[in-house]
């Protein structure tokens, strides 16, 4: 899941700039993943969203979209070639292979398209290629958020379930969380879970239990997944802990906002794609025609907590598609 | 008389089995400690026990039939997500749900096994086949018919109390009877009646069993058709217990469960083995997997202590079948 997640995030984040006519109004390319990734449907919404905006003064957008990720580096590098060769003014692109993607936006730059790096990059990234800035989500300040959003709620002990450990992204998760709840006065730790495990409810569900009963003093869970959610709840009521061990997610699903209305889940950590192609695209076209320039950078759209106080606006989002 | 007993009691091919049982359950009793016996904590291994088993025990008699069947870790999510699509996203009844998640499972193990028969391939290699194309399948469908990869399902009534709910509002899940019911069905079956001598011939020497008159194909099929069914009966009660299914998962039952029959004495090649072994291979690794987090190592080693107590397991298994078939040889010769 986490996997599939990340990799069409990634897809999502190439779109490119197309066709720009008049020489100073924007067109901007936005190279995405592909369509029957929901993920990348969010992204889509909030570039169309931003479209009447840049095209109000003169400009165009074009959604470029992978078909699949069978073939993945190399088709992201064409989107990129497509996108120059279209003589766009601004690409929005996600960077989810550096050493493919790297030289492709160089030479973006070199023939005068401003780009943005979008979902997939980082900060560090987008200031080593030039980019004129990074709109995106930072795993481990989503993390230290979690962490400090149990540490507010009273919880003193909290347990980050890691049913992939060793991928950098995922590891940054719950290291954010343990910083957030340590910093906070309270301790965390993160349960590595064998492969043995991996895709297997009940053996998660079973492993969170097992920790719960044996250490009574954990009274936070949060896991780096929507779907282990699912599981981490029912270890929760089976080891007799509800409402005392509270738990969230990152990323959500449908059931995981049920239980956030229905009081079973406390919060779940959201990166908010439908911000990333929305602002990504807002503050390109204004960059190109009005020569703006935002000093905040990286501009960070998540996280976003969603918990009981917001529920139903996130429901309503997402309705629309939006979230 | 009575050391003969005893010493018959030993040969069975679920001896090492039950030793191997008997070893990690006072390793971790005496590393777990208390907790570790509680019912919570015993419900904690036989729940992952009885997911694993009722995929183990059929896969396990193709493993003795000489056959393999690695598409079961694509029919977990199928199974789940085929419920969950129909019963949770087009809100259908639940039952139709149920049966076109256990007819979809019917249909793969047919295809499986008719394939495997007439074509001759291997069936690592069919099965390979089947996993790959299943995975596609689900994730395929899901996200057309969704737009999502994960899918909420909420079952109420019969259906849930049935296959998706713990018995008396306690630990144990309802998975454990239809587990304990299945392996005494499997044991009838496979140990009293003529069905089961026919799947040990057919892993001792196929051809020579065709010629006895065994019906080796309908056989074969019958045993693939259980396989894939039980594992898309696991998926679909898991995703009604856990409210939701998600296109990925389920993989780590095609190892979990080789590991099981292999500890429960069942030979790769075929031929040897028994249900009740297999049943302890279960419970042994259940009780591997799940009885680290009732310890204090650090979860950094868990896969390591997890590799080696389950070699150790199937050594002293083989150790025990050794012994046992080299002790008959020898009285044999003593005889002479």
């Amino acid at each position: 899941m986490a996997f599939l997640k990340s990799m069409a995030k990634a897809l999502a984040t190439t779109a490119l700039v197309a066709a720009g006519s008049a020489a100073m109004a924007a067109d901007i390319a936005v190279v995405g993943g592909s369509n029957d990734d929901a993920f990348w449907n969010i992204i889509k919404k909030g570039i169309d969203d931003a479209t009447p905006a840049v095209e109000a003064n003169g400009g165009t957008v074009t959604y470029l979209r992978l078909v699949n990720y069978d073939n993945f580096a190399p088709d992201v590098v064409q989107l990129i070639r497509t996108a120059i060769s279209m003589e766009v003014d601004g690409l929005v692109i996600p960077n989810w292979v550096p050493e493919a993607e790297d030289p492709a936006i160089k030479d973006a730059m070199a023939a005068g398209i401003k780009v943005i790096l979008m979902n997939a990059g980082g900060a560090d990234k987008a200031t080593e290629l030039g980019a004129i800035n990074y709109v995106g989500s930072d795993e481990y300040v989503a993390g230290v958020a979690g962490g400090e959003y149990f540490a507010g709620a009273g919880q003193k002990n909290v347990l980050c379930i890691n049913t992939l450990p060793g991928t950098a992204n995922i590891e940054a998760r719950c290291k954010g969380v343990i910083d957030g709840v340590t910093g906070k006065g309270g301790k965390g730790a993160q349960l590595p879970l064998p492969s043995t495990s991996f895709g297997d409810a009940t053996a998660v569900a079973e492993a969170i239990k097992a920790e719960l009963l044996k250490d009574e003093t954990i009274d936070g869970v949060i896991t780096i997944s929507a779907g282990d959610a699912d599981s981490a709840a029912i270890a929760v009521e089976q080891a007799g802990k509800t409402g005392a061990t509270k738990l969230g997610s990152f990323d959500m699903n449908q059931a995981g906002l049920d239980r956030i209305k229905a009081g079973t889940q406390a919060f779940a950590i959201d990166q908010q794609p439908y911000l990333q192609s929305y602002l990504a695209v807002s503050l390109l076209a204004s960059s190109i025609d009005f020569g703006t320039d935002l000093p905040v950078f990286p501009v960070l759209t998540g996280p976003g907590i969603v918990d009981a106080s917001n529920i139903d606006a996130t429901l309503a989002g997402v309705k629309l598609g939006a979230r | 008389m009575s050391s003969t007993s005893l010493g018959g009691l030993l040969r069975r091919p679920e001896a090492g089995a039950a030793l191997g049982l008997i070893a990690v359950l006072i390793f971790f009793a005496f590393f777990g400690g208390v907790t570790f016996l509680k019912p919570a904590g015993m419900a904690s291994w036989l729940n992952v026990a009885a997911n694993l088993g009722v995929i183990a025990i059929p896969l396990g008699l193709l493993m003795i039939a000489g056959e393999l069947d690695i598409s079961v870790g694509a029919m977990v999510p199928f199974g789940a997500m085929t419920v969950a699509v129909v019963s949770g996203h087009y809100d259908m009844p639940i039952w139709l749900g149920v049966a076109m998640a256990l007819s979809f499972g019917v249909i793969v193990g047919l295809v499986n096994g008719i394939l495997v028969v007439k074509t001759a391939v291997p069936s690592l290699i069919v099965t390979l086949g089947s996993l790959f194309a299943v995975q596609g399948v689900v994730l395929g469908l899901t996200v057309l018919i969704t737009k999502s990869t994960s899918v909420a399902l909420s079952v109420e009534g019969p259906a849930k109390a049935m296959f998706g709910d713990f018995l008396f509002g306690g630990q144990l899940q309802v998975m454990a009877l239809w587990w304990l019911g299945l392996t005494a069905l499997y044991i009838f079956f496979v140990h009293f009646s003529p069905f089961g001598n026919w799947i040990f011939a057919m892993g001792g020497d196929k051809v020579s069993a065709r010629n006895a008159g065994i019906p080796t194909d309908r056989l074969t099929i019958i045993l693939f058709v259980l396989s894939a069914t039980s594992a898309a009966f696991v998926g679909m009660s898991q995703a009604i217990l856990y409210n939701s299914a998600q296109v990925a998962g389920g993989q780590s039952f095609i190892f979990n469960a080789i590991i099981s029959v292999v500890v429960g004495g069942v030979l790769l090649t075929g031929g040897f083995g028994s249900v009740v072994g297999i049943f302890f291979g279960t419970i042994t690794f259940a009780i591997v997997t799940q009885g680290i987090y009732y310890t204090d190592f650090d979860r950094n080693w868990s896969s390591l202590i997890i590799g080696v107590l389950l070699l150790g397991a199937v050594l002293m298994n083989n150790t025990f079948r050794k012994m046992a078939l080299s002790a008959t040889t020898k009285k044999k010769g003593a005889k002479a």
